[in-house]
């Protein structure tokens, strides 16, 4: 990397050199049973060179020949993309525990046996059928660059996700478990997917209409999805966002509280510096309603004049290859603050509702313009403090400027899930449109 | 390559191995708004070395040659532990030994266009709707991905072939006040960079689309019959059924595959569907699949009966039914998965006006914006869409989500018309990305679908 950065330097203003390499070990468990063990070993390079207030951008997976590379970053500065940032200079930073060395000599054999003992419990106990998924993933990340920039981290996780499937279908009650290093699952989470389901065998067909609807931490990323496209640094400066000049005012219900937490190392993945070397932070975007931030990296806060905010990740909705995807706006370490209510406390509070246990079709819809319109998958019906069943051919649909107003109430934990750490929150009045 | 290729699955002491080195060259140029954001071309290379050992199989992934001893290794170990806690051992359906070199003829090579060219057609393109007051931005991207294979198994298959997907595709955003809308426009394909030429119509359509919207009512959520356009009906044959044609993702769902047996009557008589990986100058297009299978097209729905599945030979030798060749990888990072090619309704003898004479009143729903399935039940969302009022389009919708249960939907298909339209982006997110991912479908009238509004 020293090597390209000097030969980077001679024909270009500044430069910036990201190198990942990852070690992913994956297991599969269908119906209680092994299905699939596969791996990967990961390497890669992403070279961005500014030039003329011009950006030039490159990736390779193998640092074979540095001049053709740094030659594909010279070529696409002839488009004339823009870029008028500095590159930082980030040293001194707080040190976090982020990598467990007990990670690399994990083997898939205990995973297996792991997973092994987690069907066990739960087959016995449950008409449904099992499915377990379980690895690690080991990541080493370097980041340099030509104002002097020289940050690494490695980072270990562990993860399980826990399901059990409803009768012909893929829909199931779901739950993660993400550690740094290997830990057994706990039993209270594997107790709440069996007493859910169990509790929600038979089919019911509810009359829709508005009604109370709790979203689980498994399906909150469907609203965060449009609060995240709302706050990002890149949809203020494309203008697509219907919150631009709304900083400072109330939007939510003040019983949300909504930030990022990257210097969080009590969970695996905590960064103290951002892919572009920008010092990480604690950020709120919400606070008990109030609309306090948005989030940059630095291409979008030079745009705006603004300071960039330790956002720029090179993540994507769909996954994808870091090394070749340059930074954008991200937020990538959610939380919503916890509420005072435990879980069957909420669903006890619900006279007559819907939880949405998993959501279809959180990606169409108008997300700039916070609607959704989801499939539930599964739905479970409530009626006077207990769940019903499950309810098939329904759908939960609104505006999250309308429906994020109405909190009923927040639960106490937090739970890993998609796109963040989030407790289930019960909302009233939300619009459910059914068959009958 | 392939001497390579043949040095390391020779080290492997296993029942059968193979091994895929793919480069893959994407081309990349985005415009947010009037701003070029992005514009480069890079390669990057990696293998896939696939094993089954007493009954064990595994596979693994990596990118550098040197890294070859320690996949081996670990690839092994793998499929070892597979084999001593399964009951049943994997076993792979007999497949022919190919010898072959297939790159296929393109319609001007995008290899051959230099990127100023493919700049400015993007330009020009991405500057169509923002000549509008009521268009707040584009995000409209270049994109050209040129795949190059390299299969070699220890069967004896030595196949090369290339896949190139180019395509000019994106989001155009109106916005009044704090209503935003958007819609989709694009064009692309497999068949070489011709057919990006001359489409300025596709992105003017969209463009006055995306203004009429924000005129546009929102839905009434509610159950209704409707028509869907032949984008959101190979949205539908794609998400809702096609995927429960991979057998993939019956093979360890009991409760599935019993719905699934070949013979079901599935859907109305109206309704036949086939997956067709080898019509040719279509997005989805393949000779090979990346186990070496040759691709065959495969009729799925019969007059509403199930006839066929989409098979690896992993599942072809588990269901005991004949191969597909439809077990694809996104890339070098992944080992195969079932995937489907061009999934299409096939054509019926009605007219679209046929279609709504029929359907008298109901919504007319058109243009697809993402769907999803969870076995039986479905959702997907519309662009946009039309009430219909005694057989005539009246006034703009928005805001659709059509959702479903698809054993009931497959029987509520009432009338198929004969204009079938197959797509020509694509994007199917099945833990692997396939941009090739293609599906279509004529006019159709579906009955009694729920529309969730907001």
């Amino acid at each position: 990397m020293e090597k390209l950065m000097e030969i980077a330097k001679k024909v270009s203003d500044k430069v910036e050199i990201y190198s990942l390499e990852q070690i992913t070990d994956s297991i599969s468990f269908e119906n209680a049973k092994l299905k699939d063990v596969d791996s990967k070993l990961q390497s890669g390079f992403s070279l961005r060179i500014i030039k003329d207030g011009k950006m030039g951008f490159a990736f390779t997976k193998n640092l074979v020949d540095r001049d053709e590379f740094l030659q594909n970053a010279l070529n696409s500065l002839k488009g004339g993309a823009e870029a008028n940032f500095d590159l930082p200079l980030t040293k001194d930073l707080p040190k976090l525990d982020t990598y467990n060395p007990s990670i690399e000599s994990l083997t898939n054999t205990e995973i297996v046996n792991e997973c092994n003992r987690i069907c066990d419990i739960l087959a016995p106990k449950t008409s449904g059928q099992v499915n377990i998924y379980a690895g690690r993933v080991i990541n080493r990340i370097r980041l340099i660059n030509s104002n002097s920039t020289d940050l690494s981290t490695n980072l270990s996780f562990y993860y399980t996700y826990n399901s059990i499937m409803y009768p012909g279908s893929y829909s199931s009650i779901s739950r993660e478990t993400i550690y740094k290093k290997f830990e057994r699952t706990p039993d209270e989470c594997l107790n709440f997917i069996l007493n859910t389901y169990n509790q929600s065998l038979k089919e019911v067909s509810p009359k829709g209409g508005k009604m109370k609807v709790l979203f689980l931490p498994e399906s909150m990323y469907v609203l965060m999805w449009r609060v995240l496209s709302a706050t990002s640094g890149k949809s203020i400066y494309e203008n697509q966002s219907p919150i631009s000049e709304k900083l400072g005012e109330a939007i939510f219900d003040n019983k949300f509280t909504i930030y990022n937490d990257p210097l969080n190392d009590k969970m695996p993945d905590a960064r103290s510096f951002d892919d572009e070397g920008t010092p990480c932070q604690y950020f709120p975007i919400i606070e008990n309603g109030v609309l306090k931030n948005f989030y940059y990296d630095l291409h979008y806060a030079s745009k705006l004049n603004t300071r960039p905010t330790g956002h720029g990740f090179r993540s994507a909705v769909w996954g994808g290859d870091p090394v070749t995807i340059r930074p954008i706006p991200s937020l990538d370490h959610l939380y919503i603050k916890p509420g005072d209510k435990s879980f069957e406390e909420l669903i006890g509070s619900i006279d007559r509702g819907i939880i949405v246990a998993g959501a279809l079709g959180a990606h169409s819809g108008n997300i700039p313009n916070g609607d959704f319109s989801i499939g539930l998958s599964p739905g479970l019906y409530v009626e006077n403090g207990g769940i019903v069943g499950y309810v098939k051919d329904a759908m939960v649909a609104g505006n999250i400027y309308d429906v994020m107003k109405n909190v009923l109430a927040v639960e106490d934990t937090l739970y890993p899930a998609t796109m963040g750490t989030f407790p289930a929150v019960l909302f009233d009045n939300v619009s459910v449109a059914t068959k009958s | 390559m392939f001497e390579i290729l043949k040095s390391i699955i020779s080290r492997m002491n296993a029942n059968y191995a193979d091994i895929r080195y793919e480069t893959k060259k994407e081309t990349k140029i985005t415009f947010n708004g009037k701003e070029l954001n992005q514009i480069g071309s890079n390669t990057t290379d990696g293998y896939v070395l696939r094993v089954l050992k007493n009954g064990g199989f595994s596979s693994i992934a990596f990118t550098k040659e040197a890294d070859a001893e320690k996949a081996i290794k670990s690839v092994l170990e793998n499929a070892r532990l597979i084999s001593k806690n399964i009951k049943k051992a994997v076993e792979f359906a007999k497949t022919e030994i190919i010898e072959d070199k297939f790159l296929p003829e393109l319609k001007e090579d995008p290899r051959m266009i230099s990127i100023d060219e493919k700049l400015e057609l993007t330009r020009k393109y991405n500057g169509i709707p923002l000549k509008h007051k009521g268009i707040s931005t584009t995000n409209i991207q270049y994109l050209e991905v040129i795949r190059e294979k390299y299969f070699v198994s220890t069967e004896g298959s030595e196949i090369r072939e290339d896949l190139t997907t180019t395509r000019i595709n994106g989001l155009i955003t109106s916005k009044d006040g704090n209503l935003i809308q958007n819609v989709r426009a694009g064009v692309g394909g497999s068949n070489g960079f011709a057919l990006l030429r001359d489409k300025e119509e596709e992105f003017e359509k969209k463009t006055g689309i995306a203004l009429e919207l924000l005129k546009a009512k929102p839905v009434n959520g509610r159950a209704y019959n409707v028509i869907l356009n032949p984008s959101m009906a190979g949205v539908f044959t794609h998400e809702a059924f096609g995927h429960f044609s991979e057998a993939d993702l019956l093979e360890d769902n009991p409760s599935m595959r019993e719905k699934m047996q070949l013979g079901a009557k599935l859907g109305s008589n109206v309704l036949n569907i086939i997956d067709d990986p080898i019509m040719p100058d279509q997005l989805g297009f393949y000779k090979y699949d990346d186990e070496g299978v040759e691709a065959r097209p495969t009729q799925l729905l019969k007059d509403g009966v199930l006839v066929g599945r989409l098979h690896s030979r992993r599942t072809a030798a588990a269901f005991g039914e004949p191969l597909s060749g439809h077990c694809v990888a996104e890339d070098y990072r992944y080992a195969p998965i079932i995937r489907m090619g061009n999934i299409f309704i096939q054509p019926g003898t009605n007219t679209f006006d046929d279609l709504l004479a029929e359907l008298k009143d109901g919504l007319y729903i058109l243009d697809a914006k993402g769907g999803q399935t969870s076995g039986e039940n479905f959702t997907f969302g519309a662009q946009y869409g039309y009430i219909v009022k005694n057989g005539k389009i009246n006034e703009m919708i928005r805001d659709i989500n059509i959702s479903g249960n698809l054993y009931k939907t497959l029987q509520n298909i009432s009338m198929v018309g004969n204009d079938l339209v197959l797509c020509q982006a694509g994007g199917c997110g099945k833990g692997q990305l396939n941009i090739r991912s293609c599906h279509g479908a004529p006019h159709i009238i579906i009955k009694d679908v729920i529309v969730g509004g907001v």
